[in-house]
């Protein structure tokens, strides 16, 4: 009854963002049969996400820049020839064979594929407080997409609280949607002068940044909306659903100043405190990682052709560090090229010299994101906020106390999953290993220096001390497994495997 | 359990007050203390049978070092779904049918008897919450002739003092509407259940480590030494941190016990294998017993928290330590086969998680616990079935060391040839 089906590929690309189109469009340019798989409905990514099935563009004017520019992705990648495929999650990566389930059908498809692009994004960075899991309280990736998708303001007293370079985006996208936005707050101090000139010099190249970033605050200031720096969000209130927010001044390493707390009252509070990029396929499929809270904690490894330690596998994008969107589209041009040299589809020296350019512009946009370190560098307070009562796993319900006791126990990430079940439910522990990992650094402090450390040729369990740290531990400690999404017995079922039975010896 | 777990002493962690309430690990202080120099009994493998082995045998008074290189209960002790299988595993034998095999599971049938009473009377024992749930179990006949064994099965099982019956038709129906109808019938085991496999060998531990054994992490062994006209220690315990003089060792290495019996120059009977496991999101009560199959790879059932555990020795590919077996993928769609076969309600319910994990098989499934003649003074406690039968295995050998109780059966001796055939093994599957 069910089998599956199996198709075969140039090169997959799993993720249809700016990495993804963008590397995929190339691909095909240059000869390459590209199949681009995306689990959501429409194509473009977080950025350039388009509205949900069933809406229709009346007026151009009122949807924005970010649309048209996805349009224009998703219709250069359809114009050289792409196979664009939505609502299809790929639920196993091994080697460059790929299981793929389209929402939908009733099996799953194999697809084997000479190379795997990997350009799966970023989420929200997960940051426990207490009352984080109010209702009311939510990502500013969720806040987004819920306007972008489906054009719904996600509430009518709407507080920010955030952090980094594009953190005034959201409510001044919000606003701008005519969203109620009656407070924002950004960890990070407010711009100074040397700092400021610094990024003029470092921004070049970068006008458009530094335009968009100077439109967001001004289009606040001009709204009206309070715009607080050093400030972050310390908990939540409310019975049933948020109906307050506690903020405190910050020091630098973003830990809450003693008697510097005030509330407001609003009945939506949107968290922003950057990305951490997408990672559970890469480390299925065995790829190594670094580690740098900075680009959203665990990155994997990739060299100058963006191809990871696994052979075939490429990846490309915020998923590899979160550096926005148009890093994203320079690396996927560099994926694309090297997949077609290492194809033969394009010379060496061709496929060099076309990436020379983008190689120039990378460089740029390095320079300008350290240039902005000063301002947005993560500190560690983020992940202090959370009481012992504060739940961290949400799947489970597991507290804090109730990690910290475990804690006693055992250090190592794997052990300490299985005596509390942090991160074994529906999440998989996307939502709660950065704040577990930032725990047990703490309490390991130097001690984690020896712990059992990420290494990708392996799931998790060599020692790699140039990857030292208790958060890489903690974050890539639990072993990655299939299915990356979940997905139903039926439809994984597959009667055409042969169950050797149980009599064998007769 | 609560209380008196949490308010009983101060070498006890406890760590999950809801659910499991009264869990018991033992603490990080004291797994990195010192390991001692000279001491009588020195365990290798901090699984359940090694934990357990170290709690009957310090429980009577015998000075014992336990020596585990990585965290506790890590490997097949805690990665197998914790289900207790009393009825026999009839279709581990060859097809020469049941009777020929009478003497032998009437046996096997006595042995699991006396698991079960251990398992039910394990959490007192302990003082701890081990999750134990008393469940039932369902063996599952899809074919007539599977069906006429476990009739067979069934009277054999009742002469070993084993209550089952076999249901079919409406009473079937009646009493797991949830199994698919053309199933040919059912064997049902009141006494099957589970516990949770992370919880068991940790509290064995815990206690240990109380009655005064010398329980230590992150200490691998390198190699045991031979020791000559050394009085009483007989061996000498080479591990990372240093040299342990030891009068008897045990080898409770589990699946990488026949490669720590190497060194000393001797063969056990057991490989190591990996296998596969799948878990789904959690859902409203439908099935309370567990099911397990008579002739496919399947074992099933709905986990407290409501999350389906599916297995039943879908084979996972094997990596060297310490990466964990890899997940193949046509165990992961075999697997989701049987179980939509036999509870078609399944369809619909996702898989969030699947796991790998090692086992030690041994070619005829039975125990490999007992003293080398080889050897003197070199025990070995491995168990291929060792969820349900590992406590018992490892209370009969500390009664067997401890000179309390007979000595175990010859057919358990691990100088036993590596290819003793009882008829065929079941192709993974160990509970």
């Amino acid at each position: 009854m069910n089998g599956r089906r199996e198709e075969e590929v140039g090169l997959l690309v799993v993720g249809g963002g700016p990495a993804g189109l963008v590397a995929a469009e190339l691909a095909a340019r240059h000869g390459l049969t590209v199949l681009l798989v995306d689990e959501r409905a429409t194509f473009g990514g977080q950025i350039y996400r388009q509205p949900g099935p069933g809406f229709v563009v009346r007026d151009p004017r009122r949807v924005g820049r970010d649309y048209w520019a996805g349009v224009a992705l998703v219709e250069a990648a359809r114009g050289a020839g792409v196979e664009l495929r939505a609502r299809t999650a790929v639920l196993s990566l091994r080697g460059t064979t790929a299981v793929c389930l389209t929402e939908g059908d009733e099996h799953v498809t194999l697809l084997r594929a000479r190379r795997v692009l990997v350009a799966p994004g970023a989420s929200d960075r997960p940051v426990p407080f207490p009352g984080w899991t109010l209702p009311g309280v939510v990502t500013a990736g969720g806040a987004q997409a819920l306007v972008k998708a489906s054009r719904v303001a996600p509430g009518t007293r709407v507080a920010f609280a955030g952090s980094g370079p594009l953190a005034l985006a959201f409510p001044a996208q919000l606003r701008h949607l005519g969203v109620n936005v009656v407070l924002a707050l950004e960890a990070g101090p407010a711009p100074r002068a040397p700092t400021v000139a610094r990024l003029v010099v470092a921004g070049w190249g970068n006008a458009a940044l530094l335009r968009d970033a100077l439109t967001y605050r001004a289009r606040l200031l001009g709204a009206r909306v309070p715009l607080r720096y050093g400030r972050i969000v310390v908990r939540a209130e409310g019975e049933d659903r948020v109906e307050a927010v506690v903020h405190a001044a910050a020091d630098a390493d973003w830990r809450a100043i003693p008697d510097s707390e005030e509330r407001l009252e609003v009945d939506t509070l949107c968290v922003g405190y950057g990305f951490v990029p997408s990672t559970e396929l890469l480390r299925l499929a065995g790829c190594q990682f670094g580690y740098d809270e900075n680009l959203g904690g665990l990155v994997v490894e990739v060299d100058a052709w963006q191809r990871t330690n696994v052979e075939g596998v490429l990846a490309a994008g915020d998923g590899t560090g979160v550096r926005g969107a148009l890093v994203a589209m320079a690396q996927a041009r560099l994926a694309a090229l090297g997949a077609a040299a290492d194809l033969g589809a394009v010379s060496r020296a061709r496929a060099a010299r076309l990436a020379r350019p983008v190689r120039r512009q990378l460089a740029a946009k390095e320079r300008f994101r350290r240039a902005l370190l000063p301002l947005y560098a993560v500190g560690p307070g983020i992940y202090e906020l959370a009481t012992p009562e504060t739940v961290v796993c949400r799947c489970e319900e597991v507290t804090l106390a109730r990690l910290e006791e475990a804690m006693e126990a055992t250090v190592d990430t794997d052990a300490l999953k299985s005596y509390t079940r942090a991160g074994m439910g529906l999440c998989q522990g996307r939502s709660c290993q950065p704040q577990i990992g930032a725990v047990l650094a703490r309490r390991t402090g130097a001690a984690s220096e020896a712990g059992s450390l990420l290494d990708g040729a392996n799931e998790a369990r060599r020692p790699v001390p140039r990857l030292s740290g208790g958060q890489l531990a903690a974050l890539a400690g639990t072993t990655p497994r299939p299915p990356v999404r979940p997905a139903a017995i039926g439809v994984l079922a597959d009667d055409t495997v042969p169950d050797r039975g149980l009599f064998v010896g007769g | 359990m609560d209380e008196r777990a949490s308010a009983e002493s101060g070498t006890c962690v406890d760590a999950a007050r809801e659910p499991g309430a009264g869990v018991l690990l033992p603490r990080r202080s004291d797994l990195s203390g010192e390991v001692p120099t000279d001491t009588d009994v020195v365990i290798v493998g901090g699984g359940l049978a090694g934990c357990a082995l170290a709690y009957f045998l310090a429980t009577q008074g015998v000075e014992l070092a336990v020596l585990e290189r990585a965290e506790l209960n890590r490997e097949a002790s805690g990665t197998n779904a914790g289900s207790f299988h009393f009825q026999i595993a009839i279709h581990q034998l060859t097809g020469a049918g049941a009777d020929a095999d009478r003497d032998r599971l009437l046996a096997d049938v006595r042995l699991l008897v006396r698991a079960a009473a251990m398992w039910r009377d394990l959490e007192r024992e302990l003082r701890a919450d081990l999750g134990v749930h008393v469940t039932g179990g369902l063996m599952v006949a899809e074919t007539p002739e599977q069906l006429q064994i476990l009739v067979t099965k069934q009277r054999i099982e009742r002469d070993g003092g084993l209550d089952t019956e076999v249901l079919t038709g409406a009473e079937l129906r009646n009493f797991a509407p949830y199994l698919a109808e053309d199933l040919a019938g059912a064997s049902y085991c009141a006494t099957e259940g589970y516990a949770n496999p992370l919880l068991a060998a940790p509290a064995f531990a815990a206690r240990a480590f109380e009655a005064g054994a010398a329980v230590r992490t992150y200490a691998p062994v390198e190699r045991i030494e031979q020791l000559q006209d050394a009085g009483a220690a007989r061996f000498a315990v080479h591990h990372a941190r240093g040299k342990v003089r030891a009068h008897r060792v045990v080898n409770a290495a589990g699946a990488w016990a026949h490669e720590l019996a190497r060194g000393n120059g001797f063969e056990l009977p057991l490989r190591a294998e990996g296998l596969h496991m799948n878990v789904t999101e959690p859902r409203d009560r439908l099935l309370v017993p567990l099911i397990q199959h008579i002739g496919r790879r399947l074992t099933l059932k709905q986990s407290s928290n409501g999350t389906f555990i599916v297995g039943g020795g879908w084979p996972a590919r094997a990596e060297p330590w310490p990466a964990r077996p890899s997940v193949r993928w046509s165990s992961v769609a075999g697997n989701a086969a049987v179980a939509r076969r036999v509870v078609p309600a399944l369809a619909d319910v996702r898989v969030i998680h699947t796991w790998a994990g090692v086992w030690a098989a041994s070619k005829d499934l039975l125990p490999v616990v007992g003293e080398s003649a080889r050897v003197p003074g070199y025990f070995t406690c491995v168990v291929p079935t060792g969820f349900t039968l590992g406590p018992l295995m490892a209370s009969l050998l500390a009664g067997q060391m401890t000179g309390t109780s007979a000595t175990l059966p010859s057919e358990y001796s691990p100088d036993r040839a590596p290819t003793l055939a009882r008829g065929g093994a079941r192709q993974g599957g160990p509970s």
